[in-house]
């Protein structure tokens, strides 16, 4: 089920990133073919705004040259002979027109001759240009480049141009004709230049369309959204990693707390059975004799101290994993009359098991505010630990000091020790050093995280050293309390017996 | 309202007064009298004419008359003669924008075939437009210089 579980997660993951890729690869793509679509479209738009508008030029040019006949011979109509103060006038209202000359039909020799004052008429190349009248000829000479400035207005018009679009798509320009003509491709934009139909062929129409502002700007730049799709996927890598990890962690429990059912119940079934046994045997042989009955007594005891232990190791695990904190009640203790008591109440025990015990007390000890129970609990767990996991020197010297900010209390033996990579995790729920002989020692598993539990809950903290083979040693450091308590307590101290616990 | 029709009546007669003040001067040619005829003579060298005028009849055209010892006076074109054809196109309903038009198309060899109508004979005539000739471009300028430089032109000026 796990496996399905990971599997379906690590898929997950797959699908999303695999998803993030297509669509930043997508995003990338269509950016481009959207950007190059915009230049085309760009390039088109200037030259056909370039031609269109050169037309346009075209038409009015043509348009002003025919305006300027049709209006002479209007004047012709109206003035059967013409005069030189005609023809000045009508040089005035086509002010592009330098000078004209009017040949009538009748008489050649009465023609008329108009020229504009010099200073306006420039030096520059002009064109010459006929029409003829119904009564005559009219020709002229005309400056380009004030036919250009008269026609200029028609530059004004933009191409496809929208009425609400206030700035215009292409920038026209009317330029002397350069070298090349069509499209050019800038920094910023794209030109087109059109020439313009005679006479202006000296001229033309150049057109430029911007297309930098599609592309500028940090929020359009391409790249950017390259690694923004990158960091995505980093982050989905990541998240997938911390998926993964916390998944394997939690299988880790699942086959821990699977562990303990199956060592808790070995473990609960065994005394149990025990007693059940010496009851049975009390009940119904009475044969047996004074020390016989006395040895079972002593067992069925036993077991029970055993059961009970284990059982309440178990539910002040449980307990104080719910942070029930009110749980434990701060008294003021005396480090050493806790330890003395609870040596003298094991101390049988531990000798009856083959055991050397040392104790090592320092005198001047000040009261702590612990919680009485929790701490003898502790120290009995890392005894019970110490006897349980001997090797061949069954030593423990149990010690009681006080260090600059701290009281120290140590369990040192000389037993099976603890192999490095089993240090990190010995103090981890139902956790249990894999030794060979593991299954032999009886345990849940729950011990030292009781320990360390209790240890946190005092604000203080467990320091284990072990080498396998020679010996572990368990301090557990509290935070010293000097000054807090000044009266002692000794009515609180005498709690000899583990059964008077709460 | 009454502003603008106060305002209409001033523009209108501030133009007559200018319009008036500027009938009073006599336009004068301000190009100087050798600018002018230099532009003169080239504006008409090489210029061909035919040397006719026409009228037009209703509907069609008709010689109105002829310059003497023109082109067209010297291919025997005669008051009166109605244009039926010219080069190749009918001129039986033309304007005189028409045949101006015809003329344009034949600037380049200035050559015509012209089929006229006189006295109920058609009539072919053949002919071709002349440039001016020297001494029409020396009256023309002589005519230019006295009426708007007011320097009358006794001799033929020096080419």
């Amino acid at each position: 089920m796990l496996r399905s579980i990971r599997v379906s997660i690590l898929l997950s993951f797959l699908i999303i990133s695999v998803g993030l890729g297509v669509l930043a690869w997508r995003s990338y793509e269509l950016s481009a073919r959207l950007e190059d679509g915009v230049n085309t479209l760009a390039m088109q738009y200037a030259g056909y705004a370039a031609d269109i508008t050169a037309r346009r030029i075209d038409s009015a040019v043509r348009n002003g040259i025919f305006d300027a006949s049709e209006e002479w011979q209007q004047l012709e109509r109206k003035t059967p002979n013409p005069d030189s103060e005609m023809l000045s006038q009508w040089l005035k209202s086509n002010e592009w027109i330098t000078s004209a000359i009017y040949v009538p039909d009748s008489d050649p020799t009465h023609s008329i001759f108009v020229s504009e004052p010099p200073n306006r008429a420039t030096a520059a190349a002009k064109l010459t240009r006929e029409f003829y009248t119904s009564s005559g000829l009219v020709r002229y000479t005309y400056d380009p480049a004030r036919l250009v400035e008269h026609v200029r207005p028609v530059l004004h018009q933009q191409p496809l141009m929208q009425r609400s679009q206030s700035d215009p798509q292409a920038q026209l320009a009317i330029v002397t004709t350069p070298s090349r003509h069509g499209e050019a491709r800038l920094t910023d934009g794209f030109t087109y230049v059109a020439p313009l139909a005679p006479p202006l062929q000296g001229y033309s129409i150049r057109a430029f369309v911007r297309t930098a502002y599609g592309t500028s700007g940090w929020e359009n730049a391409r790249y950017f959204s390259i690694w923004v799709s990158v960091a995505a996927l980093v982050l989905t890598a990541l998240g997938a990693y911390l998926a993964m990890r916390g998944l394997k962690r939690e299988a880790e429990t699942m086959k821990l707390r699977g562990a303990l059912i199956a060592n808790v119940s070995h473990e609960l079934r065994t005394p149990l059975s025990m007693i059940r046994l010496g009851a049975e045997t009390l009940k119904r042989s009475s044969k047996l004799t004074e020390k016989q009955r006395a040895e079972i007594e002593d067992a069925v005891l036993r077991e029970v101290l055993h059961l009970s232990h284990m059982v309440e190791n178990v539910l002040d695990v449980a307990r104080i994993q719910n942070r029930s904190t009110k749980a434990l009640a701060f008294t003021p203790v005396r480090p050493r009359d806790l330890l003395t008591s609870l040596i003298s109440t094991y101390e049988s025990w531990i000798k009856s098991r083959g055991f050397e015990i040392t104790v090592q007390i320092e005198e001047a000890v000040d009261e702590q505010l612990w919680d009485r129970d929790a701490v003898e609990r502790a120290v009995v767990n890392l005894i019970d630990n110490a006897v349980k996991y001997s090797g061949d020197i069954k030593f423990i010297a149990i010690a009681l000091r006080q260090v600059s900010d701290h009281v120290v209390i140590e369990v040192r033996d000389r037993g099976i020790g603890i192999a490095s990579t089993d240090l990190s995790r010995i103090f981890d729920p139902y956790y249990r050093a894999q030794f060979s002989d593991t299954q032999t020692r009886r345990g849940a598993g729950l011990g030292l995280t009781l320990v360390q539990q209790i240890m946190v809950s005092h604000g203080g903290r467990v320091e284990v050293e072990s080498t396998p083979g020679i010996g572990s040693t368990f301090r557990l450091l509290f935070p010293r309390e000097s000054s807090r308590v000044a009266e002692p307590l000794p009515a609180l101290n005498v709690l000899p017996e583990i059964g008077s616990r709460s | 309202m009454r502003t603008r029709t106060l305002s209409v009546v001033i523009a209108a007669v501030s133009f007559l007064i200018v319009t008036a003040h500027a009938d009073d001067k006599k336009p004068k040619c301000t190009t100087p009298p050798a600018e002018c005829e230099r532009i003169i003579r080239q504006m008409l060298s090489g210029r061909r004419y035919l040397g006719v005028q026409l009228q037009e009849l209703n509907p069609g055209l008709s010689v109105k008359s002829v310059v003497e010892e023109g082109p067209a006076d010297r291919a025997n074109l005669r008051p009166g003669d109605r244009f039926m054809a010219v080069n190749g196109k009918s001129t039986k309903d033309a304007t005189i924008q028409d045949f101006k038009k015809i003329l344009t198309d034949a600037k380049e060899t200035g050559r015509l075939w012209i089929i006229v109508q006189r006295d109920g004979i058609l009539k072919k005539i053949e002919l071709r437009m002349e440039p001016y000739t020297k001494a029409q471009i020396d009256k023309i300028v002589a005519q230019h210089l006295a009426e708007a430089h007011a320097i009358v032109a006794s001799a033929p000026p020096q080419p």
